[in-house]
């Protein structure tokens, strides 16, 4: 799943994925703004099959925040 | 995680590779596959290979799309760059603020004419452009409802005029979506006056607002969205939340269909199908089962053959030209066509026949040739996916359909990717394949004839030279769109830029029709040019490739001259821009006496002819009639 992620997020992102990690966040990564925040999230919920609520999305503004909501999702 | 996801890594590294290379063709094809593993996901992931790489071989046509939106359309633009890639185009985007189109087509400074763009794609949501016919349509009565349809028309006109000033771009327009909660439940669709009727006469009065403007389209959003279901189409919460109502997997839906409009402005529609014969127009192998034995009929699977077989038919009407493909005996073929009362195609609907047992890679360039089209405007469809992997890999800009195995999947193969779509239906279209057979009549004709003008002469010729006028506009801006090789400068026009022309009432423009002792062949020339100081400047002369080497085009140049003549110029200019397909133009004006005077970049040769020496002299051996008041030229 991580690989996963990390890959989703460097697409939309604009990143290699090996960089992504725990301190990848909306604030240190330029192209992370609001449009692409969008993109990012639906492109998570196509790639795992899953749809998020806007208080999930709002929440999911670093690499661990994804991480941790898509989890919970898939085990819930 | 998922079974796909190797596939998919795999479909990634393919594009990665073919991308670095410039290998459009294996780019496309390794584009295709990896969309169809994973989805929505992979676009930014696309758009961004595709956006990399710094040449492309064969190279993409460059294409300037503006999204005006009433709602955030920027979801879809990595979608338009994919899809735009997968049909040879490189698209570029500009993008209004949503909701702020009005003022990007009204001021005359906006970004938007900045830009320039080819096509302007007026994206609105019923919604949000008539509330009043969706959620409060129970707060509204008969009249109100009847002047927001009025209004809204109104102002699409004044908008579509306020751009026409600055632009001459492509105008696709869509229309309303269905509403998706029906205030009156079931209720609604009993009433005359109900809610789903009125946003059907909203479209009706939009599309009528469309046909009469020059180059503005319908986007038929309406049925895009029922196509795919409005419960899937729409994402209530991104609507509600982010203004993005469209979801994310059907973004690339909206942009394929974006670039079927894309493909017809540019010329870039299928021309011919060549077909296989055992398993796809029928089931089973005509060597084995014979001609009665084939499944074709009323059952299934034969019903499915006949469906596509119908389907097949209906593209001939649409102008589709049809040929076959097959390894099979002429003698078995020949039985069937005569004796099996199942098939819905006969002999005549085909316009070129390969039926042997040399490769298809063979077959294919010989029918290009035989039709005097381009490999790229062929479409080839059959069941075997060795052939179909042989003819992709030898002859890749041949459009292949690799046929499943349920024949009832057959129509829907050929159908879902709109490679036949045309922005118009001419007269000509519609009997394209009768005109392919009066010019085989014709060439036989002159492999009788012992001379050329004997040839010229046998054919009886009437060569019409009339002005562009309303009725002939969509014919002659498709010939801009369609016509490859006997051009001489290959510029593709739309409707809007023709409009322009014969507005200015400076531009020469005609069309040429030609009718010979075989059958009217219909508008098949356009000629274009402009008074330049002293000279008559040819823009644009081009024929359709079933009128060459006919002399028609020494008929058109005889007409520019006389033209010239009659505006008191003293000389007739003109260019040969040359193309990979226009080697038939390229001794046009040398042939007729022009003097080169100039090499431009890349090739192009400027050519001019004085008139003190008389002009280009009329054929004798056609009659040419100049309509509309023109003097008739002595012949």
């Amino acid at each position: 799943m991580e690989r996963r992620i990390k890959q989703i997020m460097a697409d939309v992102l604009d990143l290699n994925p090996k960089s992504v990690d725990d301190s990848t966040c909306q604030d240190r990564v330029a192209a992370w703004d609001s449009l692409n925040h969008i993109q990012l999230v639906l492109a998570l919920e196509q790639e795992f099959a899953v749809s998020f609520e806007v208080g999930e999305i709002e929440a999911m503004l670093s690499y661990p925040d994804i991480r941790q909501v898509l989890e919970r999702k898939l085990h819930a | 995680m998922t079974p796909s996801s190797e596939a998919r890594s795999e479909a990634r590294a393919a594009v990665c590779a073919a991308a670095a290379a410039g290998d459009t063709h294996h780019a496309i094809r390794a584009a295709r596959e990896l969309l169809r593993r994973g989805g929505a996901q992979d676009l930014s992931f696309l758009r961004r290979e595709i956006e990399k790489a710094t040449s492309w071989s064969p190279p993409l046509t460059p294409v300037k799309v503006a999204l005006l939106s009433s709602f955030s359309i920027e979801f879809v633009e990595p979608a338009l760059v994919v899809h735009g890639f997968l049909s040879g185009l490189a698209v570029q985007i500009h993008r209004g603020g949503f909701g702020q189109f009005r003022q990007e087509i009204v001021d005359p400074d906006s970004r938007l004419y900045a830009f320039g763009p080819e096509f302007v794609i007026l994206a609105v949501e019923g919604e949000d452009w008539a509330p009043m016919l969706y959620d409060q349509f129970l707060d509204h009565d008969e009249a109100s409802l009847n002047a927001c349809i009025g209004q809204i028309c109104d102002e699409t006109r004044a908008l579509v005029q306020a751009l026409r000033r600055r632009s001459a771009a492509t105008v696709l327009m869509h229309n309303f979506a269905p509403p998706r909660r029906r205030q009156l439940g079931i209720l609604d669709a009993q009433l005359a006056r109900g809610q789903a009727q009125w946003v059907h006469r909203m479209n009706e009065a939009l599309a009528a607002v469309c046909r009469d403007a020059q180059g503005m389209y319908v986007v038929d959003y309406a049925g895009l969205v029922a196509r795919f279901g409005a419960t899937r189409w729409y994402d209530e919460r991104m609507r509600l939340y982010a203004r993005a109502p469209i979801a994310a997997d059907q973004w690339g839906h909206l942009a394929a269909e974006y670039m079927r409009y894309c493909r017809a402005v540019r010329g870039l529609t299928k021309k011919c199908v060549v077909v296989d014969l055992d398993n796809t127009l029928w089931g089973g192998v005509l060597g084995e089962d014979g001609p009665y034995g084939i499944r074709l009929g009323s059952e299934y699977p034969g019903s499915a053959y006949r469906a596509f077989q119908q389907e097949l038919l209906s593209l001939t009407r649409r102008g589709v030209l049809l040929a076959i493909a097959s390894k099979n005996n002429v003698a078995d073929v020949d039985e069937v066509f005569a004796q099996n009362t199942n098939m819905v195609l006969k002999r005549e609907h085909f316009s070129s026949l390969q039926i042997h047992w040399q490769p298809k890679t063979e077959s294919l360039p010989q029918i290009a040739r035989e039709l005097n089209i381009g490999l790229e405007h062929m479409v080839f469809i059959d069941d075997n996916p060795v052939e179909c992997e042989e003819v992709s890999q030898a002859l890749p800009m041949v459009k292949v359909i690799c046929l499943p195995q349920q024949p009832e999947l057959f129509v829907d193969a050929l159908l879902e990717d709109g490679l036949f779509d045309a922005l118009a239906l001419s007269a000509e279209d519609s009997r394209r394949g009768e005109l392919y057979r009066q010019r085989d009549q014709a060439e036989a004709l002159r492999a009788e004839s012992g001379s050329l003008e004997e040839f010229y002469r046998g054919l009886g010729m009437e060569v019409t030279i009339a002005p562009v006028t309303k009725a002939s506009l969509a014919r002659a801006a498709q010939l801009t769109q369609k016509t490859n090789q006997f051009n001489v400068t290959t510029v593709r026009y739309t409707e809007a830029e023709l409009v322009e022309r014969m507005r200015t009432g400076e531009w020469l423009l005609a069309t040429v029709g030609v009718r010979d002792r075989f059958g009217d062949n219909g508008i098949v020339g356009l000629l274009m040019a402009r008074p330049d100081r002293t000279a008559l400047d040819i823009d644009t002369l081009l024929l359709s490739c079933r009128v060459i080497g006919r002399s028609v085009e020494t008929a058109m140049l005889a007409f520019v001259c006389a033209q010239a003549g009659r505006r008191g110029l003293s000389e007739v200019r003109g260019r040969i821009v040359p193309t990979a397909k226009n080697v038939p133009v390229r001794d046009l004006f040398a042939h007729h006496g022009f003097t080169q005077v100039a090499n431009g970049d890349s090739g192009e040769t400027a050519w001019r002819l004085s008139l003190a020496g008389g002009g280009v002299p009329w054929p004798a051996w056609m009659r040419v009639t100049v309509a509309d008041g023109n003097p008739a030229p002595e012949a």
